[in-house]
């Protein structure tokens, strides 16, 4: 069962590191992911939100409802372990 | 050949750790050692992110001499690219909520069976 | 980005990634598992990402422990493997 598991663990990672030849060079500044969208977002965060933290202008602001989304994933997780863990009284008739 | 390896040997360590988490999830008979894969793994993909937000020469995604001077062009190339972080920090605490729920699941197992061993485990017929 | 200083950081998260995985008793597997995310925070503040570096450094390399150590000192403490 161990050997079945270290061969599954292999052939995924070998599968990974072919693929990552087509990835970009790492820091490179001309990546897809840093020419398309957040050039706009570091060029108007300071005259759109007055917030020079372009991590947290994002966070709160363009994308708040990403993070109203995340603290109702927080209030399910705390729900969820209250009823895992609570103590159940056994009803006495 | 070596300019190949300088620039891609970070994605191959990343996917090094990403195969240590995946192999402690299915390979480890033991539900914790099971839980703290998961926890590598998902630190690993994480890792793999944020390095996609990198840029060389780039500083901290904060404008400089934001407050009280005259508005400069802003270069979007000597800034690290932002989104990739705020993606993450949802996902670090996506991350530690179904820490939360699997270790509350782990001892809710424990208080049944009395055992982690996933052997052991399977042994008893519901 | 510093190569020297990069490569020591990832041949140390590699390490505790291991040791974690490797170590029989399960609360010096959480331990090591603590000392991986803070290094996992430092290579984060090293490529520029601090908010990320410290939010880790609060929740995962804190409150995770904290839940881990409660998981362990609620049920048994050694493992088979």
């Amino acid at each position: 069962m161990r050997i079945l598991a270290l061969i599954a663990v292999i052939i995924t990672g070998a599968i990974l590191i072919y693929g990552t030849q087509d990835m970009p060079d790492w820091a490179d500044p001309q990546s897809p992911a840093s020419t398309h969208v957040s050039p706009r977002y570091i060029e108007k965060t300071l005259e759109e939100t007055a917030t020079p933290n372009a991590v947290t202008s994002v966070l709160a602001d363009y994308r708040g409802y990403d993070t109203l989304g995340e603290t109702t994933v927080i209030f399910t997780a705390g729900v969820c372990c209250i009823l895992i863990l609570r103590i159940r009284r056994r009803h006495r008739k | 050949m070596f300019d190949f390896i300088i620039s891609k040997y970070n994605y191959w360590i990343y996917i090094v750790l990403m195969m240590i988490g995946f192999y402690g999830m299915i390979g480890k008979k033991n539900l914790i050692k099971k839980v703290i894969g998961m926890n590598i793994f998902q630190t690993a993909i994480i890792l793999f992110f944020i390095s996609t937000a990198a840029k060389r020469g780039g500083t901290l995604p904060i404008i400089e001499h934001g407050h009280g001077h005259e508005m400069q062009a802003i270069e979007a190339a000597s800034y690290v690219n932002p989104l990739p972080h705020v993606l993450m920090l949802t996902a670090i605490v996506v991350m530690v909520s179904t820490l939360g729920v699997a270790l509350a699941i782990v001892i809710a197992i424990y208080k049944r069976y009395n055992t982690l061993e996933e052997e052991e485990i399977l042994k008893h017929k519901i | 980005m510093i190569l020297g200083f990069d490569l020591i950081l990832l041949l140390f998260v590699v390490i505790c990634a291991v040791a974690a995985l490797s170590v029989k008793d399960l609360l010096s597997a959480v331990i090591i598992l603590g000392a991986y995310s803070f290094f996992m925070c430092l290579l984060w503040a090293e490529m520029g990402a601090v908010d990320v570096a410290f939010t880790e450094a609060s929740v995962s390399a804190g409150i995770g422990t904290v839940l881990f150590i409660a998981a362990v000192s609620k049920t048994q403490r050694g493992s088979k493997d």
